[in-house]
């Protein structure tokens, strides 16, 4: 018999390791454990299910991209409990015992929801993580007039725009003084901003939500930590996510925030490996410990997992902790590596036009790309993520990337 | 190794005329024809870029359809996949826009289409024997060839150079 290999998590990096295997090994026995109720699915497509512009049929990840390997077993509402490491089982939800000679914790994480903020719980408050919650917010939405989203980040900016898709009014809460603090300075978002208060979407910053006011069909208002009152019919959170973890309490394997992985994604017991939003890694760019809630990275550091997994020892390359693309009203942008400039000992070069943005940021030497901002013209980003990700020499490109007019001959 | 052709890129041939932009801009045009694709909405877009270096050397870049294809990997929206053809193919319908695969492509050669937010690239002309590029390119500095083949004759080329040179 092949090798029982064990996946926790059907999302990003579970699925990436499975189909890398399975690529591989052809003989090994590849079992993934989900605990969500629908087949695996492209997680970033949930904002569209919220407006009806895609089924949850259509974005389902079997046969599509990389996901193109067969005689994967993916058991869904198989959420596992516990594993034990020395009998090397994992225990799921309806108490079977699966055995694994090796195994992969690809758990994903879960939404951050604030202790700050009273009466979470009620009907109509939302965040926006899977296919479930997505097609609950749909419904909900049908008797929305008004959604107040809490948080600047772009899974809750996708979500108001999906909602404002429906002639809903929404009103953003941001605490940070500017939308996207986590991909920018505030000083850098002014474009986007602009994009999007002439979508049409209300934001509030410097402010956050201490109460959700409700009647007996759930959520009726927001109260606002400067007295105001915002009432609303649905509630999203996005205030970040954290490591799905739990599981493994009282087990052997080394957690800190999220489940330690080495340079070849393997943790601290044998034959145990982690990728995706629940492992620590480290940041290429900083060459800090870093956790990364994005589908790229998950995919990127499941395929190394799989390889591994099928014995092919492959050293993981690290993350950008910040690698964002996307495109919110009409107004695109990229956001890689170490972004946040302000009183931080980096070389910046800062070039504005009417409509476009670009920061590139530079170790405090001058020698090393570091980072890079693009806002309204992305082109050839992905060159710039290249420089920064392989440390490449810049001493013969310096300016081409300051001038934004390197192109991929420069490297031959 | 494939058997299918790819197309290669000779930089010492290439004058840098851009025959192949306009030859590609046509193919992906809506009328094919060169007159007509200039009166499109949006403009046909080529999906061949030619560079240049100091020391007047001109470099045309486009996909490279790479066999371990980060963009494959990255898409979000299962937009990208590889064909039977072997090339890196994107879905215009499950393109959603995002650019995140403008944002890994290290060559640079994903274009975005800004009026319907959509990304393309070069698709080697499926429907054509050979690629339009490299039928238009009056010097012969693209290829259309498969691997072992192509590199057999550079093999030769640059085996006759040395002898020629050393005069043998």
């Amino acid at each position: 018999m092949g090798t029982q290999y064990v996946i926790v998590g059907g999302s990003a990096a579970g699925m990436a390791a499975a189909h890398t295997i399975r690529k591989k090994d052809s003989s090994g026995i590849i079992t993934v454990l989900s605990n969500e109720k629908t087949a695996p699915y492209f997680r970033p497509m949930i904002p569209y299910i919220i407006n009806g512009k895609k089924q949850v049929s259509d974005i389902g990840l079997s046969g599509k991209g990389m996901f193109t390997a067969k005689g994967i077993d993916v058991r869904t509402a198989a959420a596992v409990v516990s594993v034990d490491t020395a009998g090397k089982t994992v225990k799921t939800g309806s108490d079977e015992n699966v055995p694994y000679d090796k195994i992969l914790f690809a758990t994903g994480s879960r939404p951050y929801m604030p202790e700050t903020v009273n009466g979470l719980e009620a009907p109509g408050v939302f965040s926006l993580k899977t296919v479930a919650d997505a097609v609950a917010m749909a419904d909900r939405s049908r008797k929305t007039d008004h959604a107040v989203m809490l948080g600047g980040g772009i899974l809750n900016l996708k979500a108001a725009f999906a909602l404002l898709e429906k002639k809903i009014k929404v009103t953003l809460v941001v605490y940070s003084p500017e939308v996207l603090s986590q991909l920018m300075d505030p000083e850098d978002a002014f474009l986007v901003r602009k994009a999007l208060d002439t979508a049409g979407l209300s934001i509030l910053t410097g402010c956050s939500a201490t109460d959700i006011i409700t009647d007996t069909d759930g959520v009726c208002a927001v109260a606002l930590d400067n007295g105001k009152e915002l009432p609303c019919r649905m509630v999203c959170v996005g205030k970040g996510v954290i490591p799905n973890t739990d599981f493994l309490h009282g087990s052997d394997i080394k957690i800190d925030r999220g489940i330690i992985a080495d340079t070849t994604t393997a943790c601290s017991v044998k034959d145990t490996f982690a990728a995706g939003d629940v492992a620590v890694t480290y940041d290429s760019a900083t060459g800090e410990k870093t956790v990364t809630a994005l589908w790229t990275n998950a995919v990127e550091m499941g395929i190394c997992a799989g390889l591994n997994m099928a014995g092919i020892n492959t050293r993981y390359s690290g993350t950008l902790g910040i690698m964002n693309a996307t495109q919110v009203a009409n107004e695109p942008f990229v956001s890689m590596g170490i972004v946040h400039t302000k009183d931080k000992d980096v070389e910046t070069h800062i070039k504005t036009s009417n409509n476009t943005y670009r920061k590139i940021v530079f170790n405090k030497k001058g020698t090393c790309l570091v980072g890079a901002l693009f806002i309204g013209d992305i082109t050839n980003a992905g060159m710039y993520r290249y420089v920064i990700r392989e440390k490449k020499p810049i001493a013969g490109i310096k300016s081409h990337l300051i001038n934004h007019t390197l192109h991929y001959g420069h490297f031959m | 190794m494939s058997n299918l052709k790819e197309i290669f890129v000779k930089t010492d041939k290439c004058t840098g005329c851009n025959t192949c932009k306009i030859a590609c801009a046509v193919e992906h045009s809506r009328s094919k024809n060169l007159f007509a694709a200039i009166h499109e909405t949006p403009r046909p877009v080529s999906r061949v870029y030619v560079e240049w270096l100091p020391g007047n050397t001109k470099v045309p870049v486009l996909c490279r359809h790479c066999e371990d294809a980060p963009c494959v990997n990255a898409c979000i929206s299962g937009a990208i996949t590889r064909s039977e053809l072997d090339t890196v193919m994107t879905d215009t319908d499950k393109c959603i826009g995002c650019w995140t695969c403008v944002m890994v492509c290290p060559y640079g050669v994903i274009g975005r289409d800004k009026t319907l937010a959509k990304a393309y690239r070069c698709d080697r002309c499926p429907d054509l024997e050979v690629p339009a590029c490299v039928a238009s390119c009056p010097t012969n500095a693209l290829v259309y060839d498969t691997v072992d083949s192509f590199s057999k004759i550079r093999r030769k080329i640059a085996s006759k150079e040395l002898i020629t040179r050393e005069g043998v």
